[in-house]
């Protein structure tokens, strides 16, 4: 087995080759790229699940990493790795699968495209982008398939480059994620300078290991603060840009204008969550608290990331995130409840997992509202995607590793669902996107209805049958539990609240009701629409299509089963250790208070909108929203994303630009004036020189070279036909050579 | 002397037989199974099993792990040959699928059974320690190659390339024959080890100096220095093209090799030094004068050439120049870098040979002309082409850019003090920088210059095409990670015992 850790680095490796073969074929050849981007994803997935399985044997090691020397700079080397444990895994097959059904919708979708293979192309560099991220063991790799990601996304959401918007939004992406990419670089080069290493685990001398955690903490920097907090948030940072969390977030509904597997892919199921993939990832550096509060509180988490840290590689079955480890030290509630065990006293939680729970929790509510006054069905789930992406940070900050890992997986596959679905309903409109204009689409797609309606029951969390319900409840559960605040969890449960609402009102408007269509032309045209289409009736999609939306919707259903608060085997498992089975879990008053309370908001979520949208849907698309109606102020602020965009346009880039006008007027008024008496200068300087340069140099070089040309030539011409002449070439050489070093003496 | 246990000789030579026993098996397939057959099919057939035989005498070396040393080192076998003998089976693989596709030639079977007898030559030559093998070895390499340089028949230029390379061949093998006699008669021994011995703190006398020069004279022949290096131009624009990318790979990796082994283990004592202005007599200032010629001459003589065969043939000289700052610098890091080097170049010439056959199939000839819209006739060959000049050029990361990086350091950090050779390590620089203009000159042509004629002939040459580009992926894979052969050769210097 230990052939498979050796040879991991295939996984990314087979999409990269995909993409490259695709690049250099030729444009006719679809059916080929096509084969060949899934072809390599079939075989990365099925390397993956072998990892996977790996991962599942008791015997085997609870983390196994290969790092090679890449490259010598003086007395140092530059190190690279991979890693295989369980977080590792378990992405890799969600990638790998999500990923592949992806690509098959593709074939379906992009079916039309002039740029076919192109597409095909990107898709598979960012999977093996994707991939390299997820199994790398050091910092530096990781950010270099972090931006390689970056590079991946821009492209794809700049497919179509000749819309000026997907253009402007590619643009935007890329600019927007990059800021947050400056924090996550300075904290990497902080990290090296304090630790000497960016592999994460090296047999005890990572830098998530226990010495070098214990160095990091024990330095401040400005105002008392721990140097492992500043790094932590400065890689925060990234995973704020990456994962489109406030302030960053802007970029994210506008990636929309990408393809929609592109949408469904990248920006809600895989990409997006490399943010919080790299807070798990790096979670011993976010969890270790200052030395102070290791006296005080002994038995908090930190001493424990410590304690399991150097216990990790002594004898590897130890869990690795600290949350799984407190089982057996912690007191009192969380003693009877292994899934939550972060809760204990204040000093105990870092500031770095505090910010990282307030801006999770914060997000999950803010894109929620502005989720509800949205009318472009794949904007919608956009918003939804970033507040989902909330709920997975707060999860991290709460609970740990496993909380917000399992709510990243069970919405891998249930948010990849709605997209795919969303492309389905687009797809069968004729490319119109406004929810406006349709309407009583289940009649006339019924699988893509049935399997939409499993994806948002997922999504809002319907009790016990689907995945998103159990692994919110989860978060929602480690924030009631969270000593700091209860903050974190009133935030959660509104948006919760809100997310049932948006949800069942994108239904009414997608799939009850009449056709709207057909009666209204169409006054927003894009790119994609020929208006002469709009009466069309909607049609179901092929089966390329449909089949991997069923796919899709088993997991989202099943997957569930995984994170029960009766069978936690999902934590256990990226703990390292088997959990129980004990359903008496299930029916505890904590546990049960809050599902039936999360539950009972959910279904008033779901209530209150079926009594705005569902009993009369709108009959004309022009006609106001229901909500609009009601509340027309905060409908307006919704709808207009709180302003964030025109706040950001009035502030950074007009500041910007005027920095940018300051400058060139001081360029012009100032520095000209030096400027131009330099150049003055300079210009007499350079005529001289040109003379120089023509008539000596050039002269000579010209000469030169004639020179070489001649003796060339001569050459040539006494090779032409005398050999006689080489063998005299060849004695004198003897002989010349013979009294060079004779009588050449020591000089 | 003890008695000879043949069958633990048989056991070292393993390789060498096999790869015999492939020649032998060519020729009879060819001549008793294949003679009614068309022309590709023997080349096909003639090639598979020839392959077949490197393949075997690879898989050979791989499976043995002893190391020993016969007769007084007449057969030496250790990691560092083991690997130097894989690189020449590899690079004779490359050469043999080359020739598929090539038409100049119906005697299909002795030219394969030639190319294997000059690879055989070449592994005798690097497994040997001892001047006598070393001589029979070389003879056997160069004759071989004299032979396939005048394989093609119908061309009188072939004819006359051969005769010169034989005439300046059989003159400098005189001279080194001068050479080992003159060594045999200071030491009284043909053994390197011996000989090393023997001459311990002896004085750079007249005959010493006279038995060193001459020594020198034969090996700057194969590897083709100024002013021995006249008979590579119109070598390697005569011969047909597998037969100048043999002469320009796999000879000249086993010449450097086996020149590095005589001056560094045999000549131990007389190495002199290079140093700027410390110089003092010895091999080193030998190797430091011609080295800077072939730097000068190579460099500038290929601005002016117009024909791709003869601008390759001058950037070999050139490269030459380069390479031998390894062994200058006369260090165990020296020899192992001086082997990445040798092993990527060679790799390189191969692959660029293979396009200038290409190049040759569709226009009739190789000048730069004629490179003219390849890069948008057949996009991977020209992209191959690119990777190929630009490793040429040392552009990093591809291999060329390590292996003389290496090379460089190697100079810099060798034992003399005050970095004596950095002024030869300049110079280097300097003319790889000029290099840059004639690489890139036969780029321009490949994607920038207008296609001047319609192709005559286009011929499928899907076995050439895989050859290129694998050569190719070869280079950048050694490039990006040069560890996976430098590793190799530094643990396998450590164990050769140099000093």
């Amino acid at each position: 087995m230990n052939w498979l850790v050796n040879n991991l680095w295939l996984i990314p490796v087979a999409p990269l080759l995909a993409a490259g073969l695709i690049a250099v074929s030729k444009q006719r050849k679809r059916s080929f790229a096509a084969a060949v981007a899934i072809g390599s994803m079939a075989f990365s997935f099925l390397i993956a699940l072998a990892a996977f399985i790996l991962t599942l044997l008791p015997e085997e090691m609870f983390r196994q990493t290969v790092s090679i020397d890449w490259m010598q700079m003086g007395e140092t080397s530059l190190r690279i790795g991979w890693i295989l444990d369980p977080l590792t895994a378990c992405m890799l097959v969600m990638v790998t699968f999500v990923g592949g059904l992806i690509f098959i919708y593709s074939t379906g979708y992009m079916a039309e495209d002039r740029n076919y293979t192109r597409f095909f192309c990107f898709l598979s560099l960012f999977a093996a982008a994707m991939l390299g991220l997820v199994i790398s063991n050091s910092l530096l790799l990781l950010f270099i398939c972090w931006e390689l990601v970056g590079l991946a996304s821009y492209l794809l959401i700049g497919f179509w480059y000749h819309k000026p918007n997907a253009a402007a939004a590619a643009k935007k992406a890329f600019i927007t994620t990059r800021i947050g990419d400056v924090g996550f670089f300075v904290g990497m080069l902080w990290l090296y300078t304090e630790t000497g290493t960016l592999l994460f685990y090296d047999g005890g001398n990572g830098c998530l290991e226990a010495s070098s955690l214990a160095k990091l903490v024990s330095l401040s920097t400005v105002g008392g603060m721990a140097v492992s907090t500043a790094i932590g948030l400065l890689i925060f940072c990234g995973a704020i840009g990456k994962s489109g969390q406030v302030p960053l977030h802007v970029w994210l509904p506008d990636a929309m204008e990408g393809p929609t597997p592109v949408s469904a892919l990248i920006h809600a199921a895989t990409m997006v969550a490399a943010g919080v993939f790299l807070i798990a990832r790096v979670y011993p550096l976010m969890a270790v608290a200052p030395v102070s509060n290791l006296v005080s509180a002994h038995h908090s988490p930190d001493s424990v990331a410590i304690v399991s840290a150097s216990e990790m590689h002594e004898d590897s079955g130890q869990p690795g995130t600290g949350s799984g480890e407190n089982v057996s030290q912690a007191k009192g509630e969380s003693a009877t409840d292994p899934l939550h065990g972060a809760a204990q006293s204040t000093a105990s939680v870092s500031s770095a997992l505090r910010v990282v729970t307030w801006v999770g929790a914060i997000t999950a509510l803010f894109a929620a509202l502005i989720a509800v006054a949205q009318t472009d069905i794949k904007r919608i789930l956009a918003y939804s995607t970033v507040s989902q992406l909330g709920y997975m940070f707060m999860g991290i900050g709460v609970g740990g590793i496993g909380v917000g890992m399992f709510h990243l997986i069970t919405h891998a596959f249930f948010k990849a669902l709605l997209f795919l679905g969303a492309g389905s309903v687009i797809c069968g409109c004729h490319h119109e996107q406004d929810i406006r204009r349709m309407g009583g689409i289940r009649k006339y797609m019924p699988v893509t209805f049935a399997t939409y309606a499993i994806g948002m029951m997922a999504l809002s969390g319907i009790p016990l049958f689907f995945s998103g319900f159990w692994s919110k409840d989860e978060i929602l559960h480690g924030a009631w539990l969270w000593p700091i605040s209860k903050g974190p969890f009133i935030l959660g449960l509104a948006g919760a609240f809100l997310t049932a609402y948006y949800m069942t009102r994108q239904m009414c408007f997608v799939f009850f009701g009449n056709y709207r269509g057909a009666r209204a032309s169409n006054p927003r045209d894009s790119a994609h629409v020929e208006s002469e289409l709009a009466h069309h009736t909607p049609h179901e999609s092929p089966p390329s299509m449909t089949r991997p939306l069923v796919v899709l919707a088993v997991f989202a259903i099943l997957l569930g089963v995984f994170g029960t608060p009766a069978w936690p085997w999902f934590e256990g498992y990226l703990a390292g250790h088997s959990a129980p089975f004990r359903l008496g879990r299930l029916f505890e008053f904590g546990t049960l208070g809050l599902m039936a309370g999360s539950t009972l908001i959910v279904l008033a979520g779901i209530g209150l909108s079926w009594w705005h949208y569902g009993l009369e849907t709108p009959s004309n698309p022009n006609e106001a929203d229901p909500l609009e109606q009601r509340q027309p102020r905060v409908f307006a602020v919704l709808r207009d994303k709180f302003y964030v965009d025109e706040l950001y346009s009035v502030s950074v880039i007009r500041l910007n630009a005027a920095t940018a006008r300051f400058f060139d007027l001081f360029d012009r008024l100032f520095l000209r004036g030096i400027v131009q008496g330099i150049a003055a200068g300079v210009n007499g300087l350079s005529w001289l020189s040109r003379a120089v340069d023509e008539f000596v140099i050039n002269l000579g070089f010209d000469r030169g070279c004639r020179g070489v040309r001649w003796s060339g030539s001569r050459a040539s011409r006494f090779q032409g036909g005398k050999a006689q002449s080489y063998l005299r070439v060849l004695g004198v050489a003897l002989v010349v050579l013979m009294l060079f070093i004779t009588w050449g003496g020591t000089w | 002397m003890s008695s000879v246990d043949y069958f633990q000789l048989l056991k070292l030579v393993a390789p060498e037989a096999v790869m015999a026993l492939g020649a032998l098996a060519v020729l009879a397939v060819d001549l008793l199974f294949m003679r009614c057959s068309s022309h590709h099919q023997r080349q096909t057939m003639g090639a598979f099993v020839a392959g077949l035989g490197c393949l075997g005498a690879l898989l050979c070396l791989l499976q043995s792990g002893e190391s020993a040393s016969l007769f007084g080192g007449m057969l030496v076998v250790d990691p560092l040959t083991r690997m130097a003998k894989a690189a020449l089976l590899i690079l004779t693989v490359f050469t043999i699928i080359l020739s598929i596709e090539r038409t100049f030639s119906d005697h299909v079977g002795e030219y394969y059974a030639l190319i294997l007898l000059a690879t055989i030559g070449m592994m005798f030559l690097v497994s040997s320690e001892e001047l006598l093998m070393i001589f029979v070895s070389l003879e056997l390499t160069s004759l071989s190659l004299y032979i396939l340089t005048a394989f093609h028949k119908r061309s009188a230029q072939s004819a006359e390339a051969a005769l010169k390379y034989f005439l300046f061949g059989g003159m400098a093998a005189a001279f080194t024959l001068f050479g080992i006699s003159l060594v045999y008669g200071l030491s009284g021994a043909t053994g390197l080890r011996e000989i090393a011995v023997a001459l311990e703190g002896k004085e750079l006398d007249a005959p010493m100096a006279l038995a060193l020069v001459m020594t020198v004279t034969g090996f700057g022949f194969k590897i083709a220095v100024v002013p021995f290096h006249l008979w590579a131009p119109d070598a390697y624009q005569g011969a047909p093209t597998p037969t100048a990318a043999l002469v320009a790979s796999g000879s000249k990796v086993a010449s450097f090799f086996v020149l590095a082994k005589v001056l560094m283990i045999g000549f131990s004592g007389f190495e002199g030094d290079a140093g700027w202005r410390h110089f003092v007599s010895g091999w080193a200032p030998i190797l430091a004068v011609l080295a800077l010629l072939s730097m000068f001459l190579g460099n500038l003589a290929a601005i002016a050439q117009s024909s791709v065969r003869r601008l390759l043939a001058y950037s070999a000289i050139a490269h030459s120049g380069y390479a031998l700052l390894g062994i200058l610098s006369n260090s165990e890091r020296g020899f192992s870098s001086l082997m990445y080097y040798m092993v990527t170049y060679a790799l390189t010439a191969i692959g660029a040979f293979g396009v200038v056959a290409i190049v040759e199939e569709r226009k009739g000839g190789s000048r730069l002309s004629d490179f003219a819209g390849l890069g948008r006739e057949s996009p991977l060959v020209g992209l191959s082409m690119m990777i190929f000049m630009l490793s040429l050029a040392g552009i990093p990361p591809l291999a060329g850019f390590f292996g003389k990086f290496y090379v460089f350091v190697a100079a810099v950090g060798s034992g003399s003090e005050n970095s004596g050779l950095l002024w030869l390590v300049i110079v280097a620089i300097a003319m790889s920088a000029v290099s840059l203009y004639y690489y890139l000159q036969v780029l321009k042509q490949i994607f920038v210059a207008d296609e001047t004629s319609e192709p005559s002939v286009v011929r499928e040459e899907s076995f050439t095409n895989i050859a290129i580009c694998g050569l190719a992926v070869l280079v950048v894979i050694l490039g990006c990670a040069p560890n996976l052969l430098v590793a190799g050769f530094d643990a396998a210097v450590r164990t050769a015992g140099f000093k």
